[in-house]
């Protein structure tokens, strides 16, 4: 895998994120860092999505798992509140939510799945609304600064504290993610996604267990967008219940489809932009909401394979031009 | 108080039963599953919120027809504009270009709503006020909500009636249980389906303006709607009317003897009951 | 990237704050946000006519020569899109464009999201309209105030809504026997009921608590709830309802003949009377959240309500309700406070210079004397009455007869200990 050329893009890619504190402002590296959480939320939820093909429009309750997790350890022992212990922690509950949710939803297809999976995740919006006691309802939690292997962030703001030590903190984890997934995707197992997704019946007769598939990729995309979710917690230092309610799960589908759910690199390029255009539309006209949704119309009207799609078209239309 | 109960069960069952008719149609119909179905809804109460204010108390009873038409038509005809420059476009594609397409559909609709109505509350209670109040069984209740119920039932009756009884519905009937043997058939899907969309999305606008004499228009009014209504589909069955009404009624009586019974449950014991079914029988009770 | 960088670094910034800067005044205009909710549920009952107030006050200050020569420059912009919009706007307006100070929050909710920001974004901000009382308050008492340096709240929590209620109830209904509640499922709600029952086992230990719901924000059909309560045959019920919410669970409660037996008692229940009008049921005992109201102080007895409720009336066509006067305590709050810090240092004050002033301020308002204290919270009096269809107005108002008004003292716990413990230890 590692052979490829495109590695050493990768690369160079990497090296220049390490630079990025230096050029922008706080705030927009704020920006920046909810834009990475997305973009590893991206690369989970794709696997599902463009590889397995099934769209889930619930798939904020493996956020909510993942972000409630931290909120939760925060709140009743705040004493094992630390990255190394939560980030571990936010992985397994989101596994387990998926892995429930996930038994339940992979023996349907196609508009079943999708409704099936908005339901549960909105039954857990419902719980975490009505525990208010617990989960503090539709008000939410409030998730402090962690500490890092024994570092204490006591005393720093969090803009400086999202800009120093957290931001080379996502990166790792955002490079691992990376790593992990290019390494799943183009694992046999990946190939057997694609086939499944292709052609269902096919896959079945030459021999791939297609629901038991299913639930695999369903349960791996549970658990990176958790572990996106656990992430986003710091950046945003709150957490609502609205984290499982499947609006919040159609930004997720949305931020896949801008970028575009056929290439692997798409989903990680839709969060970014997303990210800024809802806060740019969000910051700049009280009709957001219409820029938002006409874009998105117009995204699948005209771009359906995401910018990401789009680009790589063009760039094969260049090459061959000059053919 | 078991009276009243039974009859907050029935109005909160006609309330559901109308949002999911016209959800279910189209579910049917079409195979797709308009998220957008709230924003009609709140479309249909907004206009006729705007119109009771502007004509006021004077007029006579009979005026509320007029109202309730007038949400039917503009939401219908809004899911006419959808469906011409949107929906269609889509019948080729996959389930995932649908949905988001009807997303995206909400979010502008919302606005829109904002950019016509602005962003205050319509009271439009009138209509309620006018039909007083009745008693029955020593308790009084207000006839506003027998009203919703009545109409409601005609509703449903209509649907029933025309679905099986006129050529239209039939074809209808025939789309849904197999699109490609229909097309076979001969049928023009294309208007069918058009039509279908604009039956749904006006039923959407008449739940919306029917509702409305008993709570103001708001911002958010089509988001607590669709999310029952989807509830009622997922319990009833996809594209089921008897699913619907049925459903309506699980859902209505459970609410309204849990809320007097477990006052905490609300929300969430709906969710529940979807959840067991969908795990029980994930086609709803009289799904195919 | 060693914990001694990350001390520096706040060392840093604390010496900038404590040093005395005489700083010129700046000729250029002051930021002010100010924000509410313009769309939505709240915006009629509370967002609009807050701006309305911030818009109005800004003017005139402006009018009169702004502050310390500095006009004010309102930059008004939208409480709605949930939490985590809230969260983004208001880091992009200290970081980004850097306002001088934010005045606003209608909902709990926001408020206990976007408080905890003043200290990590180092902004001020006032809170002009949310109740909950947990937002000061620390975990146990006695607790350390204040809980945040630069966050304030220019008004007094819902404590005392409940906590005078509670007294009212005492005095007037002494022989009740089962009271229930009616609260919408969130902070506001969850809270505003615990104080009122803390207080009411205190106060009338005999009456038993026969039914609570919660329903939740922006339900549109109570006939469920208002059937379950008729069922539990309460002589009284509390709610902290407000807005559309309230106004349609009234309508519907109407018509459902719940008011022949049953009273309310609403705990913010000022603009309702106003908004359905003259069917209004009498003798409901609504509280004002405070003293805000139209008609209190009476206007002969304070000059500065009459002209109010006038200037209000002249730019607006309404009667200013309890928001209008949130909204008037947090811009003149700021206002005050920018000004006795200047006197302090000499010149143009620093962030926490003006914290430091805000504590203790104390000023004349249209509902009578606001003081803020140590705990960065305001208190005040607080005013209960009983609807009263009366010939000059075409909606029950308040029976001038039987208005009353608690002091402070009496509704507010002291600096430093929590309100359920305060209610609790009352003898």
């Amino acid at each position: 895998m590692f052979k490829n050329p495109r590695w050493i893009l990768y690369l160079l890619i990497l090296i220049t994120l390490l630079f990025i504190p230096r050029f922008l402002s706080i705030h927009d590296l704020m920006l920046f860092e909810y834009g990475i959480t997305f973009a590893i939320v991206g690369l989970g939820f794709n696997l599902l999505l463009g590889y397995t093909g099934l769209l889930s429009f619930g798939h904020g309750a493996y956020f909510a798992a993942g972000a409630y997790t931290v909120a939760m350890i925060g709140k009743y022992f705040p004493q094992a509140y630390s990255l190394e212990i939560l980030i571990p922690a936010a992985l397994f509950f989101s596994l387990v939510l998926s892995i429930i949710f996930g038994f339940v939803c992979v023996r349907h297809t196609k508009i079943f799945f999708s409704i099936l999976a908005l339901s549960l995740s909105m039954l857990l919006f419902a719980l975490l609304f009505k525990l208010y006691h617990i989960t503090g309802g539709s008000d939410g939690l409030r998730v402090p600064l962690p500490t890092l292997f024994g570092m204490s962030f006591k005393g720093i703001r969090r803009p400086e504290f999202l800009s120093g030590t957290y931001y080379y903190f996502l990166l790792i984890v955002f490079a691992i993610s990376f790593i992990v997934m290019r390494g799943i995707v183009s694992s046999p197992f990946g190939k057997a996604l694609q086939a499944i997704r292709d052609n269902e019946v096919r896959a079945e007769l030459i021999g791939i267990r297609v629901r038991r598939y299913r639930l695999y990729a369903f349960c791996i995309s549970g658990v990176f967008v958790g572990l996106g979710g656990a992430l986003w917690t710091f950046v945003n230092g709150h957490v609502t219940a609205d984290l499982s309610h499947w609006v919040f799960s159609g930004e997720i589908v949305y931020m896949t489809l801008l970028g575009g759910f056929g290439i692997f690199e798409g989903p990680i390029i839709g969060a970014i932009i997303f990210t800024y255009l809802k806060l740019y539309a969000m910051g700049n006209t009280q009709y957001w909401m219409f820029v938002i949704g006409a874009t998105l119309i117009v995204l699948v009207m005209l771009l359906p394979n995401g910018v990401a799609g789009a680009v790589s078209s063009l760039w094969t239309k260049i090459i061959k031009k000059s053919d | 108080m078991w009276v009243v109960y039974t009859l907050n069960g029935l109005y909160f069952a006609a309330l559901l039963f109308l949002i999911s008719l016209g959800l279910n149609i189209i579910l049917g119909v079409m195979g797709i599953l308009n998220l957008a179905h709230g924003s009609l809804y709140a479309i249909g109460a907004f206009i006729a919120a705007w119109i009771i204010i502007a004509i006021g108390m004077k007029v006579p009873p009979f005026f509320l027809y007029i109202t309730l038409l007038s949400g039917f038509v503009l939401a219908g005809f809004v899911g006419f504009l959808m469906e011409k420059s949107l929906i269609r476009f889509m019948y080729k594609r996959t389930l995932e270009y649908q949905l988001l397409l009807t997303f995206g559909a909400l979010m502008l609709l919302e606005d829109v709503i904002k950019m016509i109505w602005g962003g205050q509350a319509y009271y439009a209670s009138a209509p309620f006020d006018l039909l007083g109040k009745v008693d029955i069984g020593g308790n009084i209740y207000p006839t506003y909500f027998l009203f919703v119920m009545i109409i409601a039932l005609m509703a449903g009756l209509f649907i029933w009636l025309f679905m099986s009884k006129t050529k239209l519905g039939i074809m209808l009937r025939a789309i849904s249980l197999d699109r490609e043997m229909a097309t076979g058939l001969g049928l023009d899907i294309n208007r069918l389906s058009t039509f279908a969309f604009v039956l749904g999305s006006g039923l959407a606008g008449l739940a919306g303006a029917l509702v409305v004499p008993t709570t103001p228009a708001l911002l958010g009014f089509g988001h607590e709607p669709l999310i029952l209504g989807f509830i009622v589909v997922v319990v009833g069955g996809l594209g089921s009317l008897k699913g619907a009404l049925v459903g309506a009624l699980l859902v209505g009586f459970t609410r309204s003897f849990g809320i007097a019974i477990f006052p905490e449950i609300e929300l969430p014991l709906l969710f529940l009951i979807a959840g067991i079914i969908l795990v029980v029988k994930p086609q709803g009770l009289f799904g195919r | 990237m060693g914990a001694t960088a990350m001390t520096a670094g706040t060392l840093g910034t604390a010496s900038k704050a404590i040093g005395q800067t005489k700083k010129p005044i700046p000729k250029d205009p002051i930021k002010i946000a100010a924000i509410s909710f313009l769309t939505g549920a709240a915006a009629a009952p509370f967002g609009i006519p807050g701006y309305n107030t911030f818009a109005m006050c800004a003017d005139v200050i402006n009018k009169e020569g702004g502050i310390l020569g500095r006009k004010i420059e309102l930059l008004s912009k939208d409480e709605a899109g949930g939490v985590d919009a809230q969260v983004k706007l208001c880091r992009k307006l200290v970081l980004e464009d850097k306002v001088d100070v934010i005045l606003g929050y209608i909902s709990s909710a926001s408020c206990q999201a976007i408080l905890p920001l003043a200290d990590e974004l180092g902004g001020l901000i006032i809170a002009y309209d949310c109740g909950t009382h947990e937002l000061m308050e620390g975990a146990k008492s006695p607790y350390e105030v204040p809980k945040f340096k630069l966050g304030f709240r220019s008004k007094a929590h819902l404590g005392i809504d409940n906590i005078g209620l509670a007294l009212v109830i005492k005095k007037y209904f002494p022989k009740i026997k089962t009271i229930a509640g009616i609260n919408p499922d969130y902070a506001w709600g969850r809270e505003s009921w615990q104080i009122f029952e803390v207080a009411m086992k205190k106060l009338m230990p005999q009456v038993e608590v026969v039914k609570t719901l919660w329903p939740p924000l922006g339900n549109t059909d109570y006939t469920a709830h208002i059937s379950a309560l008729m069922g539990a045959k309460p002589d009284i019920v509390h709610s902290s309802l407000w807005g559309g919410d309230a106004v349609t669970y009234t309508k519907q409660a109407m018509g459902m003949g719940f008011f022949k037996n049953i009273k309310m008692a609403y705990s913010r229940g000022e603009p309702y009377p106003q908004e359905v009008g003259k069917d209004f049921p009498q003798e409901q005992i609504i509280c004002c959240a405070g003293t805000h109201y139209f008609l209190y102080p009476p206007h002969d007895k304070s000059p500065l309500n009459k002209w109010f409720v006038a200037e209000y009336q002249k730019r607006y066509g309404k009667y200013p309700t309890y928001p209008c006067y949130h909204a008037y305590q947090a811009i003149y709050a700021y206002k005050y406070a920018v000004e006795k810090a200047a006197k302090a240092v000499g010149g143009w004050p620093e962030l926490d210079d003006i914290a430091k002033a805000t504590v203790g301020l104390s000023f004349q308002t249209p509902s009578g004397t606001l003081t803020i204290r140590e705990d960065h919270n305001a208190i005040e009096d607080v005013l209960v009455g009983f609807t009263k269809l009366t010939p000059k107005y075409p909606f029950p108002i308040l029976d001038p007869k039987r208005l009353e008004v608690f002091p402070a003292s009496q509704v507010n716990a002291p600096v430093g200990i929590k309100t359920v413990d305060w209610i609790n230890s009352w003898k």
